[in-house]
């Protein structure tokens, strides 16, 4: 099992099939080591990409983060968001780039979950919840990777899910022997992102396992399940998720809290439908 | 509220969230009423949906946002992997009790406009 397991990541891991990053990400990656750097000289950096510039200010301008007025620059949206959400939203859209339309539906689901991780965030009185909300646009990724590096498992797990009408999570384990969970958990290490974005995407199946930031694992496991029950997008099955009751523990939620997090939902959800990668 | 495409836009309803251009510039705000010069403008300055108020539109099997009774009944569906779990079966009730009575409020609201 474990000669299997690392197989398989060598396998997702592969650099050669692996979606690359754009190029100013490795730059922008770089310059950020050096603390005193402008976010002025990042934005230069990132705007040289214009493509790349439109479809972040796309998404800044979202309903996601329901900012009240127009962002139009990059420098702009770093200050108010900082360089780590800006950094997630260029991997999510440059992962989510080269998938044809039929992830559209995985797409839809990450910008639900997104959307509610922010929502939940700020009910529970969380600082910075775009940084949530960038945990939950992330924590399907291990599935667009998976499609790619392991097509073959992938169509296997597809089909047992059909066959035996078993949560998509649990066909994976069944076929592959791990989740998109561990996909993340290797994607993460490998474009060195920051330890609260790992414990969001590594755990948010596995509330208990993440000990720094138990926090991002219970926003974005409790995102992921709404996200499910107002069937927005589609994850790779029509079922909730299995909610973990210690969620509204670790975030101090009440009956009423969730309640409020419910109507904001009812009313926000319908804004995302329309917002496609392109 | 519901959002329908632009085409099916008729004069007289009324926005119930602004019409935003993808950029996120604001066309027009919450609240405005429609026209016929008014849906033309938006059509050709690309916006696609809008939300409005009420539901002056059947579009069962179109719309992504279902109304509640039907959220509601979706869920023995979307619960069925956790018949056995106690836990589930609590938080699908609650869902279901919170879903009737949105419906419920909403189907007030739309007598008293």
């Amino acid at each position: 099992m474990e000669d299997l397991r690392l197989e398989a990541k060598k396998k997702v891991l592969a650099i050669k099939d692996l979606p690359t990053l754009p190029q100013v990400l490795e730059e922008v990656s770089k310059l950020v080591e050096d603390p005193n750097v402008s976010t002025e000289k990042i934005a230069q950096v990132i705007s040289k990409d214009q493509v790349l510039s439109a479809k972040v200010l796309k998404m800044v301008n979202s309903p996601i983060y329901g900012f009240p007025r127009r962002i139009s620059t990059i420098q702009h949206a770093l200050v108010l968001l900082g360089f780590n959400v800006i950094k997630g939203i260029i991997i999510s859209t440059s992962v989510f780039d080269i998938m044809n339309t039929s992830m559209v539906g995985l797409w839809e689901h990450s910008l639900g979950c997104a959307l509610a991780s922010s929502v939940i965030a700020k009910k529970a009185n969380l600082k910075d919840p775009e940084e949530y909300s960038v945990a939950g646009l992330l924590h399907d990724l291990g599935k667009v990777i998976a499609l790619v590096q392991l097509p073959e498992l992938k169509t296997e797990v597809e089909e047992l899910v059909k066959k035996e009408d078993i949560p998509y999570y649990l066909a994976e384990k069944k076929v592959m022997g791990f989740g998109h969970d561990r996909i993340n958990a290797w994607l993460v290490d490998y474009w060195n992102l920051p330890l609260r974005l790992k414990e969001g995407l590594a755990w948010h199946h596995q509330l208990g396992m993440a000990k720094h930031y138990p926090e991002v694992a219970a926003v974005v496991h409790l995102a992921d399940f709404l996200t499910r029950v107002f069937e927005i997008g589609f994850a790779g099955d029509d079922q909730v998720s299995k909610l973990d009751g210690r969620v509204f523990k670790i975030l101090k939620l009440s009956l009423s809290k969730f309640e409020e997090i419910l109507d904001e939902l009812c009313d926000e959800f319908i804004e995302i439908s329309d917002l496609r990668p392109d | 509220m519901q959002k329908i495409p632009i085409n099916l836009a008729q004069p007289g309803m009324v926005l119930e969230k602004p019409a935003v251009k993808e950029n996120g510039q604001v066309l027009l705000a919450a609240g405005a009423t429609l026209t016929e010069g008014i849906i033309s403008q938006l059509e050709k300055k690309g916006i696609k949906t809008i939300v409005v108020q009420g539901e002056p539109l059947d579009m069962e099997g179109l719309t992504s946002n279902p109304s509640f009774e039907k959220r509601a009944e979706r869920l023995e569906h979307l619960f069925r992997y956790y018949q056995n779990d106690p836990v589930m079966q609590k938080i699908k009730k609650f869902l279901q009790y919170y879903f009737r009575q949105k419906a419920l409020i909403s189907a007030g609201g739309q007598k008293d406009s």
